[in-house]
């Protein structure tokens, strides 16, 4: 069952910037998609259309069967990450979420469990002012969490945090997709969702140029074989004339055609010793790249 | 609605901003009756002096409402206060009753703050103290509500325009300068401006007290009840339908 279906979904801003291309996708129940493009590539107004905060061009976007403003309480059904700095700087992160809740209708009670789940208990009496980036981050993730709801939209969770704070936030996203929520979760930094999304949605410069699991989409994508050696330059040369696509830089070569066995085979036909010699597993990186047609070799 | 209506007073609890309102308004209704009584000759010590701060209250609390609606896009806040409750004409209600029953509470406080002034002030002048009788007190009431009225057209235009400093220079140009000037000039036309409006809503006090809110009487009572109510409605509801199709990007 489809949780967020988009049809033909367009955003104009003025006359001149068409922020979102004509973008049709569904999110399936319980799985965890990730919402990958290059910065300004459309995501976040995308997720904002979803939540009615945008008003979509054409097009149309429905969430758990209707637009958002139809769902009653929406806090309980839909949790939102979509800016850390929505915050008044003088209020208290505590009063912070109490006001949010207070508007869906919540009790206070889930405000300190939302402060528990984000580690922010013991800042909750300061003010917002005072927060480093990774605080607020966690802030704005507590107000999500704060109706405990059956679908998250995040729209770049990651971004401030430092290493430590990204690998707490992999681990509370995983615990979250456990519970058998659907997440939604933008990103431009590839390598940071990589471990924790189930689907994927591809979207360049306003267009959506690839949706679907990620192991069936990185199966697809082209193996690259990675080679070193002394000669280079001549094995270069062999394989370009058998059709590969072959990337060089130095003794370093990237091939696109042939498999690991076949470049073998023709460097010992040929007499070119080999320093190294795998196969590539794609990563979501490789695989965006490739999609988004800007990749660029070694 | 309820739940809104919660949310709206803990916005204003949460923030300093309710707490500048406090002092502000103590300010305007001390300093003037302070000075009213202590250096006015003592036979013009009838009363009068101890709404000398009202009107200044009005404009605290014009600038107040505008504050309450302009500060949620100044700070990001319209985002969750939005996705808690996406119908956006109900958190616009739900601001108007907050903000104008507080903009009343304070215009309460001033004159209390007044009369305390005269109570302490006025005996220490020779001059008795005399409780306020139904004329004066149905005067105070008069400008508490408009005091509220004022606050949710403050609320109506922070919603309509949404930028802060244009919209709080603007109304206060507005309402200091170019409305009493066309009040001058044209008083026919002067009679249905807002500020005016309000202002021939007491009449009594706030219209004379300064020249600026009301110089000019032209509607009955009802009639500028009426008038101001349908100017907030009308802002209102325009502001209703603007942020229908306004993006919160």
């Amino acid at each position: 069952m489809a949780v967020i279906e988009a049809e033909h979904l367009s955003k104009r801003f003025g006359k001149k910037v068409l922020a979102v291309d004509d973008v049709t996708f569904s999110i399936r129940a319980g799985a965890v998609t990730g919402f990958l493009g290059p910065n300004g590539a459309g995501k976040t107004t995308t997720l904002r259309m979803i939540l009615d905060l945008v008003k979509p061009s054409a097009g149309s976007v429905r969430i758990l069967g209707q637009r958002y403003r139809d769902i009653p309480r929406p806090a309980t059904r839909v949790g939102a990450l979509l800016d850390s700095s929505g915050f008044h700087p003088g209020r208290s992160g505590r009063n912070a979420l109490r006001v949010v809740a207070a508007g869906a209708g919540l009790p206070d009670t889930r405000v300190e469990e939302a402060l528990t789940m984000v580690e922010l208990e013991g800042a909750a009496r300061r003010a917002v002012k005072g927060y480093s980036t990774g605080m607020k981050q966690r802030l704005a993730l507590a107000c999500a969490l704060l109706g405990d709801p059956e679908v998250l939209l995040l729209d770049e969770p990651a971004n401030g945090l430092d290493p430590e704070g990204i690998r707490w936030l992999r681990t509370f996203l995983r615990a979250r997709a456990a519970e058998g929520r659907t997440i939604l979760i933008s990103s431009h930094v590839l390598a940071e969702v990589e471990q924790t999304v189930d689907d994927v949605l591809i979207i360049s410069k306003g267009k959506l140029l690839a949706q679907g699991a990620i192991g069936e989409l990185t199966r697809t994508a082209q193996p690259v074989v990675r080679a070193r050696s002394p000669q280079a330059e001549k094995l270069e040369a062999l394989l370009t004339a058998r059709g590969a696509a072959v990337n060089r830089l130095d003794t370093a070569l990237a091939i696109r055609g042939p498999a690991s066995a076949e470049v073998g085979e023709v460097a010992q036909a040929n007499g070119v010793v080999l320093h190294e010699l795998f196969t590539e597993v794609p990563s979501l990186e490789d695989l965006f790249l490739e999609i988004a047609g800007t990749r660029r070799e070694l | 609605m309820i739940s809104l209506l919660r949310a709206e007073f803990l916005k204003l609890r949460s923030t300093r901003t309710s707490l500048g309102l406090g002092i502000a308004v103590l300010l305007v209704s001390l300093v003037p009756t302070v000075l009213l009584i202590a250096f006015i000759p003592t036979h013009l010590l009838n009363g009068g002096e101890l709404g000398a701060g009202a009107t200044l209250v009005t404009y605290i609390v014009l600038v107040f409402g505008i504050l309450g609606m302009t500060n949620e896009y100044r700070h990001g806040t319209i985002t969750y206060t939005y996705l808690a409750t996406p119908r956006r004409a109900r958190v616009m209600v739900a601001k108007l009753i907050v903000y104008g029953s507080t903009g009343a509470l304070a215009m309460l406080a001033a004159l209390l703050v007044a009369q305390l002034v005269g109570v302490i002030g006025l005996p220490m002048r020779g001059v008795s103290y005399h409780v306020p009788g139904g004329g004066a007190l149905a005067d105070y009431a008069r400008q508490i509500g408009v005091a509220g009225l004022v606050t949710c057209f403050g609320v109506a235009l922070g919603a309509f325009l949404r930028a802060q400093v244009v919209t709080v220079a603007g109304a206060l140009i507005w309402a200091l300068l170019v409305e009493p000037l066309i009040v001058a000039f044209k008083p026919g036309v002067g009679t249905w401006l807002p500020f005016n409006v309000f202002g021939q809503v007491t009449s009594s006090s706030i219209a004379t007290d300064a020249g600026n809110l009301a110089a000019h009487s032209g509607l009955t009572r009802p009639e500028a009840f009426l008038v101001s109510v349908a100017y907030i409605a009308v802002v209102s509801v325009a502001a209703v339908v603007v942020s229908m199709s306004r993006d919160v990007t």
